[in-house]
């Protein structure tokens, strides 16, 4: 009441009119605001407004690549570093490790693949056995409302039912619009690539030199709960870490031509330079025709699988609340929920995503 | 395949949505760092910084700005108030010439004062937790209840409750050393 204008009238004003003590607390109170109010004075600033922004514009820092950064991005947050090593790879694995025996890989369930980020790392190396290219680039953008992330995605950003303790509200969202990719094979570059190592080539399976393999991935739209504006007492620069993401993507979709999926799968496995280690583990996966193979590497976290909303799905981390993630598809969607939450609590806003 | 730069790449930068930002901003973050530092220069230098980061990590458009700004300012402020020793040393003697320069105060007796009140008080306030030193700078700025609450991620009925406890804690670390 001392100074907050909207509490000087109703109840509390009343009820301090007749109470003895809480009058000689409000003394207390008043006495302790005038005095700090009278220490806390300080000069008035007279600043120059247009200096100050030209040389905050000329300072190198304050000249951003792309405008902004996505928090995903920012070095040291470790289960966000997972998350997005989790979806990026899933995307990147779905250039080898796609339907066997099918031309058509439209996964309706996920499993976990446990593999080393070196494996994962090494999947760049398609490029020297062909040539990768996007025919329709997906374009991302941060905007400030869900509306937005739906008129850039097509996609309705997923409901949260109720957010853990100490999760804050505070919403972003991110949007991105659908990506093909195109990987051709090239057997001449597999050959000069071979030669490279110093190893021979695999003998070559008929039809595969130009055997096309096209993957689509998205439209996504993903919410980004943090508060952003929770400045670090130590660094302001660590202020925007999201504390949660959800994000819902249309299911990756991939097709092949001159031979099947998994002929050019068992190929480019036979490469130098892939781990035998990734190798083996996507021959585990059971019925890729129908399932995603989501890789976890075994460096970051455990992963189990769970179900969500009665579906399958793979959670990651545990309930240390350090880092948590559960992915699922349900209904040709992929979900993902990921933060530095439980798992339980993970789990718990997964199935009460709407 | 690396699809996060690929994706990013195409985001258009939102400068004049920054310049916009920080002509409606910059005077009120510079009067927040300088309520902490007592120091145009400095608190300018820290309102400079805060944007720099801001812009490098956020968008201008988003609705949080204003307030990750408030209270990044705040704290980046209480940061150096409380990482320089050196500079409270120079601060003593440079005191009496700003005091004089600022309040037009010509009382040596007072002026001494007064002086010695807002060093203590800058003292007092490096030492109290992050929260409670940045609701009481971030209210003696002029920011509103709920410009206070946005800033600092609690509930506009908190606000009250936490500037009560932290005016308290404040004038029990000042009281030791001053007139009060």
């Amino acid at each position: 009441m001392v100074d907050d204008p909207d509490a000087h009238g109703g109840a509390d004003k009343r009820h301090l009119e007749t109470c003895a003590e809480c009058q000689a607390r409000y003394g207390t109170v008043s006495k302790d605001a005038l005095a700090i109010s009278s220490l806390m004075t300080a000069p008035e600033l007279e600043v120059d407004v247009a200096s100050a922004f030209n040389r905050v514009r000329s300072a190198p820092a304050a000249q951003p690549r792309f405008g902004f950064r996505l928090p995903v991005m920012r070095p040291g947050s470790r289960p966000m570093v997972l998350a997005f090593a989790t979806v990026a790879a899933a995307a990147a694995l779905l250039v080898t490790a796609v339907a066997q025996g099918g031309g058509i890989f439209a996964p309706a369930t996920v499993t976990p693949v446990p593999v080393k980020v070196a494996d994962l790392q090494a999947l760049s190396q398609l490029s020297a056995y062909g040539t990768l290219t996007w025919t329709k680039q997906p374009q991302a953008q941060v905007v400030t409302s869900a509306a937005e992330a739906k008129s850039v995605s097509g996609l309705t950003p997923p409901t949260v039912a109720s957010l853990p303790k100490g999760v804050s509200s505070t919403v972003t969202y991110a949007a991105t619009t659908q990506g093909v990719a195109v990987f051709t094979f090239s057997a001449a570059q597999a050959a000069a690539e071979a030669a490279k190592t110093g190893k021979p080539l695999p003998k070559l399976p008929a039809g595969i030199d130009g055997a096309k393999l096209t993957v689509s991935v998205g439209p996504a739209v993903a919410e980004i709960f943090g508060n952003l504006n929770q400045a670090g007492a130590s660094d302001p620069t660590q202020a925007g870490m999201p504390q949660l993401i959800v994000a819902k993507s249309d299911a990756p979709v991939a097709t092949s031509t001159q031979v099947t999926v998994k002929q050019m799968e068992d190929y480019l496995l036979a490469q130098p330079g892939i781990s035998p280690e990734l190798s083996a583990a996507i021959k585990a996966i059971g019925d890729p025709s129908t399932t995603l193979p989501i890789p976890i590497p075994i460096e970051f976290a455990t992963s189990s699988k769970v179900t969500v909303q009665g579906v399958q799905g793979v959670a990651l981390g545990d309930n240390t609340g350090v880092g948590a993630g559960v992915i699922w598809i349900k209904n040709g969607e992929v979900f993902g929920v990921a933060g530095t939450v439980k798992l339980a609590d993970a789990l718990d806003i997964a199935n009460h995503l709407t | 395949m690396n699809l996060g730069v690929r994706q990013m790449a195409t985001v258009r930068p939102d400068d004049e949505s920054f310049e916009a930002l920080f002509t409606t901003e910059y005077a009120r973050v510079a009067g927040i760092a300088n309520r902490v530092l007592m120091d145009q220069h400095e608190a300018e230098d820290v309102a400079q910084e805060v944007f720099i980061d801001f812009h490098r990590l956020h968008s201008a458009n988003a609705q949080y700005a204003p307030a990750w700004l408030h209270r990044a300012a705040a704290h980046a402020a209480l940061n150096r108030l409380r990482g320089s020793r050196r500079r409270q040393r120079r601060e003593v003697a440079q005191a009496t010439d700003v005091t004089e320069a600022n309040d037009r105060i010509v009382d040596p007796q007072k002026q001494f004062e007064v002086n010695e009140d807002r060093r203590q008080v800058r003292e007092a306030l490096a030492r109290l937790a992050p929260k409670p030193a940045a609701v009481l700078v971030l209210r003696a700025s002029g920011l509103s209840y709920a410009e206070v609450a946005q800033a600092l991620g609690v509930g506009i009925g908190q606000v009250g409750t936490l500037l009560r406890r932290a005016e308290a804690a404040l004038r029990k670390e000042v009281t030791r050393g001053t007139s009060l």
